[in-house]
């Protein structure tokens, strides 16, 4: 109890740790609370009332096929969180193992894999997802594997430079002189010991998966209709935009409010981590 | 420095060369036929037979490989599924309304970007500060698709300030030259069209310089308030000069050297942010262009694009390290 007190004193001097706190809580609880936030199911079509505006009976109106955007809006969130810690964790069980096994053996191993990875970097981002989920075919779980390849370089070049790092300590050395194997030495000491850097760097991944799958989304390489989604939500309403500006503006902004939660957490991170902290 | 320059473009060959086989490989090694993918299931054996032969399917993956190299050393990127006409030609022809979208946003993103994130370590921890941090990790965080909409929404719906869309109003004709909207009607002294280019620009490129501009500001922010608690920076204030002096002398010519790395890296992300920009704003680029592509799934078009994109990162990254070793001899001297 007096540990939890003192864990949430110092949170309330960082207010961006707490904002970010506040926002994800929020977010998640109404991610789970979906069936109970709204009495409408996200898919079912009621053309009497489309395009209705934010009333008593839709918290946040209708899109046009007349489907009650907070109920659309709360069940997206599922597969948004979803997507955003899945294709980091994917990415993760990629690239970690490339760059551990890079970093551990060097040599030329070391120098084909990394050239490999440069190659791979030197492709923007969302033009290499929009590429693979084009040939994949559209759909929410090819959306995600193609995000996901291109964080898998980011990974990989971090973990090599983290075994290198621990590689070089002495305790490996006394690790191999007692005779313990190379797999057993990378799983055991050098993945584990490089372990912190990579999953800051997966939190801060976390918004930008979310970002990039719901550009897909958007472009229409994601989550198919009438699955909800929020990239895919917004591209099928831009078309009323001046009639019904917020059936495309109210599914961008969970987007927003969901990767700046994200973000603020990642910062608050990063600071807490940050050795010249006052 | 010419010699530094000729390594650094052969790099840039090789890895270009790299990336277009990744390409390649990546078209042809993904489960299932293309050519039933693109015909879908109705197709007849024949009409899929025919298609495969158009697209070169039916050889062997080296000399697929072969045939794919030749072309690209030629220029030659296949005809589009489509129109049929050639994909570099297409993608040519709206080269320019990409570069001036992505040029302006980048030279606005530098230039709102590096001042804020000055002001913003210059102020650090004060109220100035706390605002421009947490203004510019909601731009950070905005999907730009969304953010354009928004500003369309706002702007040219509730305002009616700006044009929504399109690149020149449609009544007017653009002048003939070399497709820079902006340069041809300077160039013609046409000053109706270069207004209408313009205003139709801001919107677009705006929205494509928010997501860019809040990077660099958070990275001068905190590249400058590292420096400032370097010992040199005590040492110039010991010496009579003041903060605003300090900073601007001693701190933010050492604080720029990361952002500019940074703006080479994130000139990845305006790139794909063009294509989500050009396709709400119907900027008739190479972005709107591949969106199309994606929408007809004509592959030889997105496959084209998608190497044009790639190419313009690298070389863009190549330019960044030049300037970077211009500025800091160290690095030139590092690497020879």
């Amino acid at each position: 109890m007096a540990a939890l007190r003192r864990f949430l004193l110092r949170l309330t001097r960082r207010p961006l740790a707490l904002l970010a706190l506040l926002l994800l809580v929020a977010i998640a609880a109404a991610v789970i609370a979906a069936p109970s936030l709204t009495p409408y199911s996200p898919t079912k079509i009621d053309i009497a009332h489309k395009l209705s505006p934010p009333d008593d009976a839709h918290a946040l109106g209708t899109d046009n096929f007349g489907r009650d955007l907070l109920s659309r809006i709360a069940f997206g969130g599922r597969s948004t969180l979803l997507i955003g810690v899945l294709v980091v964790a994917l990415a993760f069980a990629a690239g970690v193992p490339i760059g551990v096994v890079s970093g551990t053996l060097g040599g030329t191993v070391d120098a084909i894999l990394m050239r490999v990875v440069d190659a791979w970097l030197s492709f923007p981002g969302l033009v290499m997802a929009i590429l693979l989920a084009a040939i994949l075919g559209a759909g929410l779980q090819n959306a995600m594997f193609a995000v996901a390849l291109t964080y898998i370089p980011q990974f990989a070049r971090m973990a090599r430079g983290q075994a290198l790092a621990v590689r070089a300590q002495p305790f490996i050395e006394a690790s191999q002189a007692l005779g313990m194997s190379l797999p057993r030495l990378m799983v055991r000491h050098i993945f584990p010991n490089s372990l912190t850097p990579l999953l800051v760097q997966a939190s801060l991944l976390i918004g930008s998966a979310i970002l990039q799958t719901a550009s897909l989304g958007f472009l229409g390489l994601g989550a198919q209709p009438p699955l909800p989604e929020w990239g895919a939500d917004v591209a099928s309403n831009t078309e009323f935009l001046r009639e019904a500006a917020w059936v495309a503006i109210y599914p961008g902004l969970a987007i927003l409010l969901t990767v700046l939660g994200f973000n603020l957490l990642g910062d608050a991170i990063v600071d807490w981590l940050d050795p010249r902290r006052d | 420095m010419i010699q530094f320059l000729l390594r650094r473009l052969m790099a840039a060959g090789l890895v270009l060369l790299v990336v277009a086989t990744l390409i390649f490989l990546f078209v042809r090694l993904v489960p299932g036929d293309p050519a039933v993918a693109l015909l879908g299931s109705g197709a007849t054996n024949a009409q899929i037979q025919a298609l495969r032969q158009q697209l070169g399917l039916d050889r062997t993956l080296p000399e697929q490989f072969a045939t794919y190299l030749g072309g690209l050393l030629r220029g030659d990127l296949g005809a589009s599924l489509r129109t049929n006409r050639p994909v570099a030609q297409e993608l040519l022809q709206r080269l320019p309304a990409t570069i001036e979208l992505t040029v302006a946003a980048l030279v606005s993103a530098i230039v709102v970007g590096i001042p804020i994130g000055l002001w913003s370590a210059y102020a650090a921890n004060r109220l100035a500060d706390h605002v421009i941090r947490i203004v510019s990790l909601v731009a950070v965080s905005a999907p730009v698709f969304w953010l354009a909409l928004f500003a369309q929404v706002i702007f040219s719906v509730q305002l009616n300030l700006l044009p929504v869309s399109a690149r020149l109003d449609p009544l007017l004709k653009a002048p003939a030259g070399t497709g820079f909207l902006l340069i041809d009607a300077l160039a013609a002294g046409d000053m109706q069209v270069f207004g209408s280019a313009l205003s139709h620009l801001v919107l677009p490129a705006g929205v494509l310089a928010a997501y860019l501009a809040a990077v660099i500001a958070r990275m001068v922010r905190a590249s400058t308030i590292s420096e400032i608690r370097q010992d040199y920076a005590r040492t110039a204030r010991a010496k009579g000069l003041s903060r605003l002096g300090m900073v601007l002398k001693h701190a933010l010519p050492n604080a720029l050297l990361p952002a500019i790395t940074l703006i080479g890296l994130k000139v990845a992300e305006l790139l794909g942010g063009a294509i989500l920009t050009e396709t709400v704003f119907s900027w008739p680029g190479i972005g709107r262009y591949m969106f199309e592509a994606i929408t007809n799934r004509d592959y030889p078009v997105i496959q084209g694009a998608t190497l044009l994109f790639a190419s313009g990162f690298i070389l863009s990254s190549m330019a960044v390290d030049a300037l970077y070793g211009a500025l800091n001899p160290r690095i030139r001297a590092g690497r020879g």
